[in-house]
């Protein structure tokens, strides 16, 4: 009995196999068409999106990173610049002030120079009047001691007060 | 009340409704006993409870008749269309009567009363229960019997609940949910980790760029399969996947799609067979015929015996408490019970796992025999020994070899209803 029972397992009723040919072939049909259709495209462009915004996304991040890069690169540039314009003026001043107190010191010495030459021109040219001024006095009086006969001594004394009296420079 | 939660997790559930029913059986069949005292009506038979039947079985509720479709040829030689609601309907309309059909022994079925003439069938029919035994028409005879049977019902069951579940899904993906945002709901969730499952896990690695073109084929087998696996695990389920009539139409589909993806190269591999001599051809080419038809017979045979299978050990498993309890008596069948339940709930989570698994080999089979037919390459010259082809590596796939990508050939180690489960469970 049992083995004819389990016949009855292998022998396939036709029945079924009709109902499963039909139902399984509707089935193909109407999923295929209304339900892995649209879920299969569905992920299919879901994926290619998510790839293509992580794609996006990697380029922006390395463009990103490029331009912190340059903009890096630019600012170290830029503070080099500043520097060594900072130096450069620095420099420019430092040497702007050397030559300002060269020039100056230069000036005072010309100055001073031009000064003493000027004191002993003066000075000369004083003396030269002075002496000129002595002789001729001196040759009034001579000419007064010639008037009034002097003697030896007198005369003597005389010049020699005159000279006393005239000032040492 | 305190059900509600529990129902939120549906394994659980479950479980826990199949170890209600588990526990009942036994107590209402122990109290059938001491109520008949009959021996037979004790008798758990595994076998006729994995069969179909023309009814749906909600023992010990009644039994629920489905309706006879036939198409008979009368005496006159005429066909005819005949309906009935039920097999007693069809009996007690008089153009049928019980006995056997289509040349099975009447004591197939026996009752306790048969004679065991098999020619006797007027005697046996008297007696016979139309349901067990079968109908014949009074007069002509049957020329297609259309009518339901259990797996029928689940079978259609089936596709039903894939309908319920997938064309609102396929409305929503349409709809931009899942297209161009995150899918919503576990449903959907769910669904689609199946989805991307069997197409990242079978159809790409099978059949390569081709796999989209038959990723429904592949989709429907595998849900399909998939739900009636399942629906036979509830309480007064059947099984459709544990006939033999189903598991063929699904390989004759999976057939059938083969020889329409066969490429020249396929059908050029099994008429003539390049780079064999010319005497070996004549033994090649029936193999290589006899192939075309063995791969989805496998299947078929696949399917049927593993699904049927899980089941006569479950139903065995609770059988043995009504032998030992019949043998030894009440005590000691209660004493089973201790030991079988637990044996029997550990089966059943295994029958849930195979379910998956099934589900998921006859989809890679199917898969990896399309994707072999459908495979292009170029001719075989005499120097591109090391140059290896799809077709070629996936005949090496599905003979247990694989290459390491520069042509050299290395054994996987062959796969076994085992491997495959640990596969299945581990983590991609």
């Amino acid at each position: 009995m049992t083995l004819l029972v389990a016949s009855s397992l292998l022998s396939p009723h036709f029945g079924l196999i009709f109902w499963t040919l039909i139902v399984f072939a509707i089935l193909l049909f109407v999923l295929g068409k209304y339900a892995w259709g649209p879920m299969v495209g569905a992920l299919d462009e879901r994926e290619k999106t998510i790839e293509e915004s992580l794609t996006r996304a990697e380029s922006a991040l390395e463009e990103a990173r490029k331009m912190q890069e340059d903009n890096e690169a630019a600012r170290r540039d830029a503070e080099r610049q500043a520097q060594s314009i900072l130096r450069d003026a620095r420099d420019a001043s430092d040497q702007l002030r050397t030559e300002e107190v060269e020039k100056t010191k230069a000036q005072l010495a010309q100055m001073q120079e031009q000064a003493r030459a000027d004191i002993e021109r003066e000075k000369t040219q004083a003396l030269t009047a002075l002496r000129s001024e002595v002789a001729s006095l001196a040759i009034g009086a001579a000419g007064k001691i010639l008037d009034e006969n002097l003697d030896d001594d007198r005369q003597r004394k005389l010049v020699d007060s005159f000279l006393d009296d005239l000032p040492q420079n | 009340m305190f059900l509600v939660p529990r129902l939120r997790t549906l394994p659980a559930f479950l479980l826990s409704l199949f170890a209600v029913v588990l526990l009942a059986g036994p107590v209402s069949a122990q109290g059938h006993e001491d109520a008949q005292d009959v021996v037979h009506e004790e008798e758990l038979d595994a076998l006729h409870h994995s069969a179909d039947g023309f009814y749906l079985d909600f023992t010990p509720g009644p039994k629920v008749q489905l309706p006879r479709i036939f198409v008979v040829r009368g005496e006159d030689g005429g066909l005819g269309f005949k309906f009935f609601g039920s097999t007693t309907a069809a009996v007690e309309s008089g153009e049928f009567v019980a006995g056997a059909a289509h040349g099975e022994d009447p004591e197939a079925h026996g009752a306790p009363d048969d004679h065991g003439e098999a020619a006797s069938t007027e005697s046996a029919e008297a007696h016979a229960d139309p349901l067990e035994a079968g109908i014949v028409p009074a007069h002509g005879e049957i020329v297609a019997d259309l009518s339901f049977t259990r797996h029928t019902i689940f079978m259609m069951l089936a596709a039903l609940m894939l309908l319920i579940i997938f064309l609102p899904l396929g409305a929503k993906y349409r709809k931009g949910i899942g297209r161009t945002s995150a899918p919503k709901g576990r449903l959907q969730n769910a669904m689609e980790a199946l989805v991307i499952y069997v197409r990242e896990e079978i159809a790409k690695p099978t059949m390569g760029d081709k796999y989209a073109k038959y990723m429904p084929y592949l989709l429907s087998a595998f849900f399909f399969i998939l739900f009636g696996n399942l629906l036979g695990l509830f309480p007064f389920g059947a099984t459709m996947t544990s006939n033999i009539a189903v598991t063929a139409v699904l390989a004759g589909f999976t057939f059938v799609v083969t020889q329409f993806a066969g490429t020249k190269d396929y059908w050029g591999h099994i008429f003539n067979p390049p780079g064999v001599p010319f005497l070996v051809k004549f033994i090649m080419v029936p193999i290589e015929f006899l192939g075309i038809f063995t791969k989805p017979f496998a299947l078929a045979i696949r399917l049927f015996a593993n699904m049927t299978a899980g089941h006569l050990v479950i139903l065995s498993l609770i059988g043995l408490i009504f032998s030992f309890g019949q043998i030894f008596g009440d005590a000691v069948g209660w004493g089973t019970s201790l030991a079988a339940v637990p044996m029997t709930v550990f089966v059943y989570c295994l029958e849930l796992l195979i379910a998956f698994i099934q589900a998921y080999v006859f989809t890679i089979l199917s898969a990896l025999f399309i994707g072999m037919a459908a495979a292009e390459h170029e001719h075989h010259g005499h120097d591109d020994h090391h140059d290896q082809t799809a077709h070629e590596k996936a005949v090496q796939v599905s003979s247990g070899m694989s290459t390491d990508g520069n042509g050299q050939i290395y054994h996987e180690p062959e796969k076994t209803v085992g491997t495959e489960a640990v596969l299945a469970l581990a983590p991609a």
